[in-house]
């Protein structure tokens, strides 16, 4: 508890990102989320006690659009980080500790790979790929790019912890190369990978609600690139439907502010020299 | 007669980096044997830069030789099958200079010792385990109920040291390299560390390859000494002729340089030394010349061959040239057979 | 003649690091202080030229230097005192020298620093004779730290520590990364500027072999506190402490083979020190008194001081 009060990003990062997810579950209980189709209510609405959030030009509860979309978002985030801190940490050990030949392909790859812009690469996947897509295949699409920057810090941690007496120790005390990656390296790098999770979380979601506002998104599910899509397509900032835009932007605010003070306070802990004197 | 451990005109040559050109000579054409059936303790002295560490490295097969061989019972480490490299990896076990960085910030103490059990079935349970872990600690002279359980970080320098020794010890090696053990220990610990050595020596028939800069230390525990300037042995031998009677202008200059704790021994001298070249490239010849008192013109022009100075002692140095040269893959005095 | 005595307490929190050291230091001697890790004696050494960092401070006591005291002085005063009164060559000064910058450059902002006007070319002269002086060609001035070898560099700091003419000099582990060879031409270089200066030297280290060969008195510290303190020779044949007499039994000898006698038990923590005397715990000629009643330091023999219940 004391570690919690000196650091702060930490705490305001979990308490944004827990007042998100009571967001969510409440509203569950409170609203149908088949009323985020279309048709479902009068459209062009603004705010009122039936409708907080207001409706859509095609009679989408917006309410219920925000509670249904939110966790589809932060889905795509989550697997599309995951798979993206998992390839990259793979490929970062062991190109790291074995070195040699590995070890040239996987930075050649890398180097190569972060040099071309990410959205166009998944703008041609996107289109290249048929209509309709669903959630789960748009996070594949983004985590085919979300490895390359794992797997660049990850490597380069790996790097300067390899050259570490314990780990010469362990390799004398008989254990093998994938042994002493996982009991003798991993632990070590455990918030440091933390940290390089939520970075990559937060990248993935920012790069499919990109995707998703140019419309190469799952078209028929209400996730909160998608309503943004929705938004331009009906020109509604020209029309004055604020209540339209206001909502999926405020809730995209709040993940990416809870990500990031999240992040910055997970560096803090794989970091001890930031930690601030007392 | 059964070779252990055998350096074979090993030379370990680094590279410098893709746009620097310039290689760095580790360890120049060394030999040495460590014989299976009488234990024994050799010290390998030299400074920074004479290639020590390196050398330790290759014979733990941490890092292989540019050229020769590195041999265990009479096998190249490189081609070995699986089977002997488990067999090398229990025999041939290491003391590391830093007591700190061997141990793993994540885990307690525990699991430098529980990790080689577990690896080379060395217990059947996990009280025979716990057993033989009390039985190494106390054999270096820690009390188990004291130390297990702990982090690295709240032992001293001296105890985290013993722990490795205890570790070495469990595996029941035949040879272990100790890796400067005792410089950062404490002094009054330091020879607690060096008594358990030789306990080990004596004791349990552990060959001991002593790595340091420290002469004093050296000739307190070895029984033969191998004195390395810059990649290269000067001089080898017993213990008690390169220490009492040296011949090779490097050991004469080192041993003068130790400072002592004796009141009647005059360490510094008035006149103002002769300031040393910072970095002197010398492609052949004698390494030493361009510092050694008593130069001639053939040392600039090529390295001297060791010469059989004594029955148990050579140096690598034409001031001695009219004793033998010796010869042979065993270039070990001193272990007279 | 002139007589620093220095009495203080350093608490590192609760901690005492120093624990009320008196001393007082001739002109033109080479005063010792010996101890392992953790006994205080880098904390004697930094607290006279008041560099002591928070969370440690200086809790009482006081250092004189010619009549001054040094702990009473000003900021501004104390910073004049440092270099120009008492120089430091700090643990490992050799890497404290600026990469970016050449070695003459780094004496000249030394100068500077302090005030002292001189034209460009007295300067120069002046850089030339303090490299001259501790061994090193003028053409250093013009090189770059990383051109140097590790013990040419520790001139180069011992050149800048003399280069306002102190009158003490304090070299804390001067020579520690350097091979002996190195080792014992930095420590002569020392002497020879010692001598030409006529300044006193505090040397601050662990090798015992090296404060015999340097130093004409040696005081050694254990857990903080000074427990013996007598003329070098006096200490090395004739010990007053149990501790001093089984460190220097632990010394190996490069004379004759012996056993190893290393001293049982651990050093112990300075936040939980042992009643009455540190060391009884470890000691073998311990009695009920060492371990209710601290000794004071006394004079045992004339110039021998030593703590301890037993002398």
């Amino acid at each position: 508890m004391g570690y919690l009060r000196r650091n702060l990003s930490l705490v305001v990062g979990i308490a944004l990102l827990s007042a998100l997810g009571l967001f969510v579950i409440i509203g569950h209980l409170v609203v149908d989320t088949s009323k985020s189709r279309p048709l479902s209510a009068p459209a062009v609405q603004a705010p009122s006690l039936a409708h907080p959030f207001g409706t859509d030009r095609q009679g989408r509860d917006l309410f219920a659009t925000m509670v249904a979309g939110t966790p589809l978002t932060l889905r795509i985030g989550f697997i599309a980080g995951m798979l993206g801190v998992g390839i990259g940490a793979i490929l970062g050990f062991a190109s790291a500790y074995y070195r040699g030949r590995l070890d040239a392909v996987v930075r050649g790859v890398v180097d190569i790979g972060l040099t071309v812009p990410g959205l166009l690469v998944l703008i041609l996947i996107a289109v290249s790929l048929r209509r309709g897509l669903t959630v789960n295949q748009m996070a594949i699409i983004v985590a085919s790019l979300a490895w390359l920057n794992p797997a660049r810090t990850i490597r380069a941690q790996v790097l300067s912890l390899r050259e570490r007496g314990y780990v010469e120790v362990a390799r004398l005390s008989g254990m093998s190369g994938s042994e002493i990656i996982v009991k003798e390296l991993m632990p070590n790098l455990l918030p440091y990978l933390a940290a390089t999770l939520v970075n990559s979380v937060s990248s993935a979601i920012l790069a499919s609600i990109g995707l998703e506002v140019l419309g190469l998104g799952p078209i028929d599910s209400p996730t909160l690139g998608m309503t943004l899509y929705w938004v331009n397509f009906n020109a509604a900032l020209i029309n004055g439907w604020w209540w339209w835009w206001t909502a999926p932007i405020t809730i995209i605010l709040v993940v990416f502010l809870g990500l990031f003070f999240l992040t910055v306070g997970l560096d803090e802990i794989a970091n001890p020299r930031l930690r601030r004197v007392i | 007669m059964t070779t252990l451990l055998e350096a074979r005109h090993a030379t370990r040559i680094f590279d410098g980096g893709y746009f620097d050109r310039t290689s760095t000579l580790a360890l120049d054409d060394f030999s040495l044997a460590i014989d299976g059936d009488r234990p024994s303790i050799i010290a390998v002295v030299g400074e920074s830069g004479s290639g020590k560490t390196t050398l330790a490295r290759l014979l733990l097969g941490l890092t292989s030789p540019t050229q020769g061989q590195i041999l265990y019972k009479g096998q190249e480490l490189q081609t070995m099958s699986r089977a002997v490299w488990r067999a090398f990896r229990r025999d041939v076990q290491v003391i590391f200079q830093d007591p700190y960085g061997v141990y793993n910030p994540f885990y307690r103490i525990d699991h430098v010792l529980t990790t080689p059990i577990a690896k080379f079935g060395l217990a059947a349970s996990r009280a025979e385990a716990r057993a033989s872990i009390d039985g190494v600690l106390r054999a270096v002279g820690l009390r188990p109920e004291e130390t297990l359980g702990r982090f690295a970080h709240q032992l001293s320098g001296g105890q985290r040291q013993r722990i490795m020794v205890a570790r070495a010890l469990l595996l029941r090696p035949r040879v272990i390299l100790a890796d400067e053990p005792v410089s950062m220990v404490d002094a009054s610990l330091r020879a607690t560390i060096l008594a358990s050595l030789r306990t080990m020596n004596r004791d349990l028939g552990i060959s001991i390859v002593y790595i340091t800069h420290d002469l004093a230390t050296a000739y307190q525990i070895s029984d033969t000494i191998v004195v390395l300037y810059r990649g290269s042995v000067v001089e080898i031998g017993d213990v008690e002729l390169v220490v009492k009677r040296p011949q090779h202008p490097y050991t004469q200059l080192l041993l003068s340089s130790i400072p002592l704790a004796s009141p009647e021994r005059t360490w510094m001298t008035e006149k103002p030394s002769t300031p040393v070249a910072a970095t002197e490239t010398i492609d052949h010849g004698c390494k030493f010349a361009g510092r050694c008192p008593s130069v001639a013109a053939s040392c600039r022009e090529s390295a001297p061959s060791l010469f059989q100075t004594d029955r148990d002692r050579a140096v690598a140095c034409y001031l001695y040239r009219d004793a033998p040269t010796v010869t042979g893959d065993h270039r070990q005095p001193g272990r007279s057979r | 003649m002139r007589e620093l005595t220095v009495s203080y307490d350093t608490p590192l929190g609760a901690v005492r690091a120093a624990d009320r050291i008196s001393f007082g230091l001739r002109a033109g001697e080479r005063l010792g202080f010996a101890g392992e890790s953790g006994s205080g004696k880098s904390t004697v050494a930094l607290a006279i030229l008041r560099m002591i960092q928070p969370p440690g401070r200086i809790e009482g006591g006081e250092v004189r230097l010619d009549g001054v005291d040094l702990l009473s002085l000003a900021d501004e005063d104390m910073r004049r005192v440092r270099l120009a009164r008492i120089a430091l060559i700090p643990q490992g000064s050799m890497n404290a020298l600026n990469p970016v910058l050449r070695i003459g450059d780094q004496i000249i902002d030394a100068l500077r620093d302090h005030e002292i006007r001189m034209s460009a070319r007295e300067r120069d002269a002046r850089v030339r004779e303090l490299l001259e002086s501790v061994g090193l060609r003028s053409e250093v001035a013009e090189m770059f730290p990383h051109e140097l070898s590790g013990g040419m560099k520790q001139r180069a700091c011992i050149a800048i520590a003399i280069s306002l003419r102190p009158r003490v000099i304090i070299a804390d582990e001067p020579t520690s990364a350097l091979d002996v060879v190195v080792q014992k031409q930095v420590m002569e270089t020392l002497a020879r500027v010692q001598k030409d200066l006529g300044a006193s030297v505090i040397l601050v280290g662990h090798d015992m072999g090296l404060m015999a060969q340097f130093v004409d008195r040696l005081g050694i510290m254990y857990a903080g506190r000074l427990i013996e303190a007598s003329p070098v020779r006096a200490i090395l044949t004739r010990s007053l402490h149990p501790y001093t007499r089984m460190l220097i039994a632990s010394l190996p000898s490069l004379e004759q083979k012996g056993t190893f006698n290393g001293i049982p038990g651990l050093i112990p923590l300075l936040r939980d020190l042992p009643p009455g005397c540190a060391f009884h715990p470890r000691c073998p000629d311990a009695v009920d008194r060492c371990r209710t009643e601290r000794p004071g330091l006394r004079e045992v023999r004339p110039d021998s001081w030593a703590a301890c219940h037993l002398v």
